[in-house]
């Protein structure tokens, strides 16, 4: 009663609804899939193997019966509209499990154990063969996809609160860090006072042993003072809150006026500031005080890193439309390795407990950071052995 | 390029909002939360030039849903959003969101169900005004830039295409994205003077 050209549609009914169907029964038994077809009168003529498994319904107890007298609870919901849909419009429609968590009622056989809901995802398709209309229904398993998720979702979360944790630390850690610099500030600075004071000898001459360690309290003092500003610079770096008021500076006064000011530590390493070229009269958009605070640092690491009896030149020149101030020592250099970490906090190329410089490595970073702030920029070039040059650029003010 | 009158273009628009009122019920009750959408504007150019004026025809990621139509009509119809729009629907709709930056495989179908939803009313809208019956297929999820998906058939940028902007309403936030569906010319004369024979008989 079959044509040759047999295709899935014109696979007549008796055909399938028997336990002991063709081929092509066979064949649809060995699908992954639960597949049945609904006809036109809404009657379900195939029920493939794995429907029978799922819903523990035998196949002489559901094909030739409707749709809806299988499924009574599936009354009124979407999957039963969408059959109809294919029956009536030939449009085909997909029901994810993701938004229709309970579609057929069905469940796995779970050896033995309690049998599971299958998590489902489902297709229903038109199909028309020899003037019929049909509408195939197929549900694919997807509780292993769903549990892949569940894991996916669940690891995504975690590393959300990881990331919330650790961005809680690093605020706590900065408010700390400035909390703490702020409460050793005020006494450190009366100790200062003190100590000062006393060094002085206005508070009377003291002896000669006694006034070397008050000197040391003093400088110490001093060092632990000049790292607490540091710190507290860095932080408000970080936090934004770096105040800077810029406006038209004359550039060779405040040089001159960082020069004076490092005289003396000059001194102590035992070198000479040489001012070689100016640019005169040259007036930059800075902020005075933190202009002043690059060039002390400049001006003092060429010290610090310069050998005993060697010149520091100092040049200002024109750099198209910026102002260039350069410091070059003749020093050891900079390494190459360490040449990329300079500009960050707490680098410094001898990080070893006895180098011979004091300084916490803060001063570039701070630097940098202000230049950029600044609308300029700090670069440097070296040489080991030779030395080297560091400058910094700065926006020339347009003249009024 | 094709013109329509105000008439027939406000009836179309008119035709096209009642069927996705009723495609915006279906949507709300499966997530049981207010979700309405809505065809703002209708218009019918070659496929090039539709992607030009809508700015489309770019290098920005968007992502949605096709399903090929075949019967009185043939081609593709594409429901098309920003990429991140769609992540944005999927994850409202499904009220459970995923911190990772694309689509699931399962929210992908979340997806498709979505698009199929709204296609297959829009497909049935214009079989009504046919009066002829157009088969559709199933849905897939498609990505890529408007340049790539709208390249897709290259060769066929002078097709005729029926290009409908669609507004999402979630959540007090408005979508806006948009269905092209291709149709030959001899259709849409069919298509038009259906169109005609309905607003006369009001
Ligand atoms: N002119 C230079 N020659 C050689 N090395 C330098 C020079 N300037 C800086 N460095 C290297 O870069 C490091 C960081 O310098 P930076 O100014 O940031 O910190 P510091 O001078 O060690 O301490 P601080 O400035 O915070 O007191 C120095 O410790 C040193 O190793
Ligand atoms: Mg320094």
């Amino acid at each position: 009663m079959h044509s040759d050209s047999n295709e899935l549609g014109a696979v007549t009914a008796e055909c399938l609804s028997s336990d002991t169907g063709g081929l092509f029964g066979k064949v649809l038994d060995l699908s992954e899939h639960g597949l049945f077809l609904v006809d036109s009168a809404r009657k379900i003529v195939l029920w493939n193997e794995w429907m029978v498994q799922a819903s523990s319904m035998a196949r002489r107890n559901v094909i030739g019966r409707t749709f809806n007298e299988v499924f009574p609870e599936l009354a009124g919901t979407r999957v039963a509209s969408v059959i109809e849909t294919a029956l009536d419009k030939r449009a085909a429609s997909l029901l994810s499990r993701s938004l229709n968590k309970s579609l057929f009622p069905l469940f796995s056989a779970n050896g033995g154990g309690a049998r599971k809901r299958i998590e489902q995802s489902v297709i229903v398709k038109p199909i028309e063969c020899d003037g019929r209309d049909y509408c195939l229904v197929q549900i694919t398993d997807v509780t292993p996809m769903v549990q892949r998720e569940e894991v996916l979702r669940v690891l995504a979360r975690e590393a959300e609160a990881a990331q919330k944790a650790a961005e809680e630390i690093s605020r706590f850690k900065s408010e700390f860090t400035s909390t703490v610099s702020h409460e050793l500030r005020t006494p450190l600075t009366s100790i200062r006072g003190s100590l000062g004071l006393v060094s002085s000898g206005v508070m009377g001459e003291l002896p000669l042993e006694v006034n070397k360690l008050v000197s040391i309290a003093c400088n110490n003092t001093e060092r632990l003072l000049f790292l607490i500003n540091d710190i507290l610079d860095i932080d408000k770096i970080e936090s934004g809150k770096m105040d800077f008021v810029i406006g038209p500076v004359d550039l060779m006064a405040v040089l001159r006026q960082a020069l004076e000011a490092n005289q003396p530590y000059g001194e102590q390493y035992k070198i000479r500031y040489v001012l070689k070229q100016v640019v005169a009269g040259v007036v930059v958009k800075a902020d005075t005080d933190r202009l002043m605070q690059v060039l002390n640092n400049l001006l003092s690491n060429a010290a610090k890193f310069s050998p005993e009896g060697a010149e520091v030149e100092i040049s200002v020149l024109q750099n198209g439309a910026m102002v260039r101030v350069e410091v070059k020592d003749s020093g050891a250099g900079i390494p190459l390795q360490f040449q990329s970490r300079i500009f960050e906090k707490f680098s410094q190329a001898d990080g070893s407990d006895t180098r011979k410089t004091g300084g916490t490595g803060l001063g570039l970073s701070i630097s940098k950071a202000i230049m950029e702030k600044m609308g300029g920029g700090i670069g440097f070039e070296t040489e080991e052995g030779k030395g080297t040059t560091f400058y910094i650029d700065i926006c020339e003010a347009a003249p009024a | 390029m094709f013109e329509i009158t105000d008439i027939q273009r406000d009836y179309i628009t008119e035709i096209l909002n009642i069927s996705m009122g009723s495609a915006a019920a279906v949507l709300s009750e499966m997530v049981g939360e207010e979700v309405g959408l809505s065809v703002p504007e209708v218009v019918f150019l070659p496929r090039r030039v539709a992607a030009d004026k809508f700015d489309l025809n770019n290098s920005a990621k968007m992502s949605g849903v096709t399903q090929s139509v075949s019967g009185a009509i043939n081609g593709d119809a594409l429901l098309m959003f920003p990429e991140e729009k769609t992540l944005t629907i999927v994850r409202i709709l499904l009220g459970d969101t995923v911190p990772v930056e694309s689509l699931t495989e399962m929210e992908q179908e979340a997806m498709c169900e979505i698009g199929n939803i709204i296609l297959n009313a829009i497909v049935s809208s214009v079989a009504n005004l046919l009066q002829k019956e157009i088969v559709s297929s199933l849905p897939h999820f498609i990505s890529g830039t408007g340049r790539e998906i709208y390249a897709i058939n290259a060769g066929c940028e002078d097709d005729l295409v029926m290009f409908l902007k669609v507004g999402f309403g979630l959540e007090s936030q408005s979508i806006n994205g948009h269905v092209t569906l291709m149709l030959n010319v001899p259709s849409l004369r069919e298509f038009i003077a259906h169109l005609d024979e309905q607003i006369n008989a009001l």
